[in-house]
C-alpha cells in the first residue's frame, strides 16, 4: 500500500520536516503541514488526506482533543487519525486510542520505517 | 502510668475494634474525630450502624471493602484497602488495615481496623508520574529529530556522503540508539520502582515465553557463533506472568548471556519445577563473575569485569524489578573462567 495524501499536524519545525522528507523519499505525493489542532480541522475543508499523523502536545488544541473532534464530526470521522507522539506511557497511549485513532506511534520514531508503520496500520483498518 | 487507652487516643490513625459479634469495642478518638461522634454513644452498638455514618463519605465502589462485616468466614486474613474519603475540605486518602484481634491468651476475640491517612503519600505517586511523564516526553522530542535527521543522511536520500562523513554518522546514529535506550531504561526502571506498571498477568507456559525470546536472540547469537539450547521436563507446570515482562527478562539474560559467551560456546536455558516454583536458569560458559562483583551485578549502572560490553548498564537492574513485581526471586551462580548462571523462580500458578 503506497500513501498519497497526508495531513500532519505537529508543533515542532525540526520534526516537521523529518517526518515530511521521510513519507516523500517513499512517494507520498502531498503533505500538508499544520502547527496545531485547530488548523488541522481548519486544514481539513479543503484537504481530503488517507491519514492524518497528529502529536499530542500542540498549542491552541492538543492531539487527543482534535482526534475527538474528529471523530465527533460525520464530514471528518471516516478519515484514519494515527497518534505520532513523545507521550509514550501506557496510560497516555490508552487515552490516544481511546479518543478514536486508529494506531499510536512512539517518537523516536524511525523514518527509514515510519511509511511502513502508518501503511500497515491502515492496513489492518 | 500511661494506659493503652490513652496511647490508642493519641494516635494520628484512626483505630475501630469490634467483638465476634460486630458490635463495636473501641473507637479511638482520631477515629471519632474522623466521624464526628463520641466513642461512649458507639460502643456495644453494630457495626453495622458506623458503617451506615462511613459509607456516604465514600466513592460508592469502596464500600463493600470497608469493615467487611462477613469476616468470620475468614478470621485470619489480613486485609488492606485504600479509600477516598470525602470531607468539607476535600478528599482525604485512606488506607484500611485489619487485622484479627487476639485475647492475651491467643484466643480470637474480634477484629480491629486501623485507618491511616495516606493522602500525602497519594500526592508524591502523583508528583512522581508527572515528573516521569514530562521527562520522558521532553527528552524524546529533541532524539527524534537527532535520529531522524541522521538516519535521513545515511540513507542517502540528502545525497551522497564521503566515507568519512558515513563513518562519523554511523558513529552518531549508535550513540543516539544507545541514548533512546538509555532514556527507556530509566523510564521503565522508575515506573517499576514507583509501583506505576500494571502487570498483564496470564497463565501460560514460561517454554513458550522462553521460546519466543530465543527467536529473539537467534540473529545475534548466530553473529556471535553461539549456540542456543532449551531444557525442559515435560510436566512443566504453568506460571501467572505478563507475558511481555517475562519476555523482557529472559530476552535480557540471553542477550547478556551471549555477549559474554566466546565463539562456539553454549548458552543453555533450564527449565525446572520444584516445591511450587518453576525455575529458568540461563546458563553461559563465558568468562565468569569474580565473587567481589557479584553483589553488584543488579546494581544501576554497574558493568563488571574489565571490558564494557555496551547496554545501558540498567537491564539487570530492571530484570530484578520485574522478578520481584511478580513475587519471583533472582540471582546467579559463577565461577570465573567456568561461567554464570543467572537464575530467576516464579510461583506456580495454583488452582
Amino acid at each position: 500500500m503506497t500513501l498519497s495524501r497526508v495531513l500532519i499536524a505537529e508543533d515542532d519545525v525540526d520534526i516537521q520536516k523529518v517526518i515530511r522528507m521521510s513519507l516523500k523519499m517513499r512517494g507520498v505525493q502531498e503533505i500538508v503541514v499544520t502547527e496545531n489542532g485547530e488548523d488541522c480541522l481548519a486544514q481539513l475543508r479543503n484537504f481530503q488526506p488517507d491519514v492524518i499523523l497528529l502529536d499530542v502536545m500542540m498549542p491552541k488544541l492538543n492531539g487527543y482533543e482534535t482526534c475527538k473532534r474528529l471523530k465527533a464530526n460525520p464530514a471528518t470521522s471516516g478519515i484514519p487519525v494515527i497518534f505520532l507522539t513523545a507521550k509514550a506511557q501506557h496510560f497516555e497511549v490508552k487515552e490516544g486510542l481511546d479518543a478514536g485513532a486508529l494506531g499510536y506511534l512512539i517518537k523516536p520514531f524511525d523514518p527509514m520505517t515510519l511509511h511502513d508503520q502508518i501503511a500497515a496500520l491502515l492496513q489492518k483498518k | 502510668m500511661v494506659t493503652l487507652i490513652e496511647i490508642f487516643d493519641s494516635l494520628a490513625s484512626g483505630v475501630i475494634a469490634v467483638d465476634l459479634e460486630n458490635r463495636v469495642a473501641f473507637l479511638n478518638r482520631a477515629m471519632c474525630r474522623r466521624l464526628g461522634v463520641k466513642a461512649e454513644d458507639w460502643v456495644g452498638r453494630h457495626a453495622a450502624e458506623l458503617l451506615g455514618l462511613i459509607a456516604p463519605r465514600l466513592i460508592s465502589a469502596e464500600e463493600k471493602f470497608v469493615m467487611r462485616l462477613g469476616w468470620q468466614q475468614d478470621p485470619e486474613a489480613k486485609l488492606s484497602h485504600q479509600l477516598e474519603w470525602k470531607t468539607d475540605d476535600g478528599i482525604v486518602h485512606l488506607r484500611e488495615d485489619s487485622g484479627p484481634l487476639r485475647s492475651s491468651e491467643g484466643k480470637l476475640i474480634g477484629r480491629v481496623f486501623v485507618y491511616h491517612d495516606i493522602s500525602r503519600e497519594k500526592d508524591i505517586d502523583r508528583m512522581k508520574s508527572e515528573f516521569i511523564s514530562v521527562a520522558s516526553h521532553e527528552l524524546r522530542t529533541p532524539m527524534t529529530s537527532i535520529k531522524g535527521s541522521v538516519d535521513l543522511i545515511l540513507s542517502g536520500f540528502a545525497g551522497e556522503i564521503t566515507s568519512d562523513a558515513q563513518e562519523l554518522l554511523e558513529i552518531a546514529q549508535k550513540s543516539c540508539d544507545r541514548l533512546i535506550r538509555l532514556i527507556n531504561d530509566i523510564l521503565d526502571l522508575s515506573k517499576i520502582e514507583a509501583g506505576q506498571i500494571k502487570l498483564n498477568l496470564a497463565r501460560m507456559d514460561l517454554t513458550d515465553i522462553v521460546q519466543r525470546s530465543v527467536r529473539g536472540v537467534r540473529q545475534i547469537a548466530d553473529q556471535a557463533e553461539v549456540n542456543l539450547r532449551v531444557h525442559r521436563p515435560s510436566d512443566l507446570p504453568q506460571v501467572e506472568v505478563d507475558k511481555d515482562r517475562i519476555e523482557q527478562v529472559v530476552t535480557n539474560l540471553l542477550s547478556n548471556a551471549i555477549k559474554f559467551s566466546p565463539a562456539q560456546a553454549e548458552v543453555r536455558v533450564d527449565l525446572t519445577a520444584a516445591d511450587g516454583w518453576v525455575q529458568c536458569a540461563v546458563v553461559d560458559a563465558g568468562c565468569g563473575i569474580s565473587e567481589k562483583d557479584v553483589p553488584k551485578v543488579f546494581g544501576k549502572f554497574q558493568q563488571v569485569g574489565e571490558k564494557r560490553k555496551g547496554g545501558t548498564g540498567l537491564g539487570l537492574a530492571i530484570t530484578q524489578a520485574l522478578i520481584q513485581e511478580h513475587h519471583g526471586k533472582i540471582w546467579i551462580e559463577s565461577k570465573v573462567n567456568v561461567g554464570t548462571s543467572f537464575i530467576f523462580r516464579l510461583p506456580a500458578a495454583t488452582g
